[in-house]
């Protein structure tokens, strides 16, 4: 007997759904399968007609992967998006900033690695910290049907909203030398954003993905032997 | 044979009234069907599944996984309050345009 369910996860890899979703419905039309299968053989059919009779149900895989895409599809996307990255995000945000001024706040002091102004500031047991909030964020978008993608960028959310806050010192940089006519050095700007961005962005960032990646990896593992277990 | 047009018309009304009867998993929905209209009616998993996606995004259906008495897992389907609110207008419907057709083509039992 074929294994049905590797075969309809196979035919239908291409459904871009949340990932439980997506378990799911390979789930459901593998058990569908096999009970036209079984249905086959116990009228007496050799075991490779009633395959054949089973398959001939779908005549073509991809067509039926548009039409689940478009049935599914029907959702309101802006709640799915609220759900799957805004508010994780946002709480990851929140949360690794409440614990960046909790340190502070205790006395903790950053770690000046490199000389004068061209050093990076290491805040240790703030970085420490940052997988947890980064899988913290990653889990609440998986959670919430979030994919790969989008559990990752909600992990990474807070460096994502630093980098923008620090892009928009450009604009207003601009705005500050019309108005009040001081002039702006963007050279200066430029280089003091690149070097906080190293300490502030990019290293924080590879802190909250290493988080989101671990979150992916086990829910990844997770949902298989869930479907297995579905199909069993 | 019912041709394949008129069969997607009616296809939504099979299903919502299949349901009525209670609930149950696409298989057995697509075998009931068949058999109640003498195999006139047939739902492959291609026809049946994206319906039922599509109608259960409607909320006339609602689908639950459950364990049967063999302990399968199977996704069960049962009828809304809004999908029983929308099976009335809908076999009204679709009596008056059998109704419509059997006095334009003078066909008895159309």
């Amino acid at each position: 007997m074929p294994n049905w369910q590797e075969l309809v996860r196979q035919l239908l890899s291409g459904l871009a759904l949340d990932i439980a979703e997506r378990d799911e419905i390979h789930a459901e039309l593998a058990a569908h399968l096999e009970e036209s299968y079984e249905a086959f053989c116990a009228e007496g059919l050799p075991q490779r007609e009633a395959v054949e009779r089973t398959l001939v149900q779908v005549a073509d895989w991809q067509d039926l992967q548009r039409k689940i895409l478009i049935a599914r599809r029907r959702k309101q996307p802006m709640q799915k998006r609220v759900h799957q990255l805004w508010i994780p995000g946002v709480l990851t945000m929140m949360l690794s900033t409440i614990f960046l001024m909790a340190l502070q706040k205790l006395g903790v002091q950053p770690r000046l690695v490199g000389n004068g102004s061209n050093g990076i500031l290491f805040y240790a047991p703030w970085l420490a910290s940052l997988p947890f909030f980064g899988a913290l964020g990653a889990y609440l978008s998986v959670r919430s049907g979030g994919l790969l993608g989008t559990g990752l960028l909600a992990s990474v959310f807070p460096a994502f909203a630093l980098t923008a806050v620090f892009l928009l010192m450009f604009p207003i940089g601009t705005a500050i030398e019309r108005v009040i006519g001081i002039p702006v050095d963007f050279g200066t700007v430029a280089t003091a954003l690149l070097l906080d961005g190293f300490d502030w962005i990019l290293i924080p960032g590879v802190a909250l993905l290493a988080g989101g990646f671990l979150v992916q990896f086990l829910f990844n593992r997770w949902s298989w032997s869930k479907t297995g277990r579905l199909a069993a | 044979m019912i041709g394949t047009g008129i069969k997607r018309g009616t296809a939504e009304l099979a299903v919502l009234s299949i349901l009525e009867g209670g609930p149950m998993h696409g298989y057995e929905m697509a075998r009931r069907i068949e058999q109640e209209t003498k195999g006139a009616l047939r739902f492959t998993l291609a026809a049946l599944y994206p319906m039922l996606y599509r109608m259960e995004q409607h909320g006339w259906i609602r689908g639950t996984w459950e364990t049967s008495s063999n302990g399968r897992r199977k996704r069960c389907y049962r009828l809304t309050p809004a999908g029983r609110k929308k099976l009335s207008p809908l076999r009204r419907e679709w009596a008056e345009l059998f109704r419509a057709l059997q006095r334009l083509t003078k066909v008895a039992n159309a």
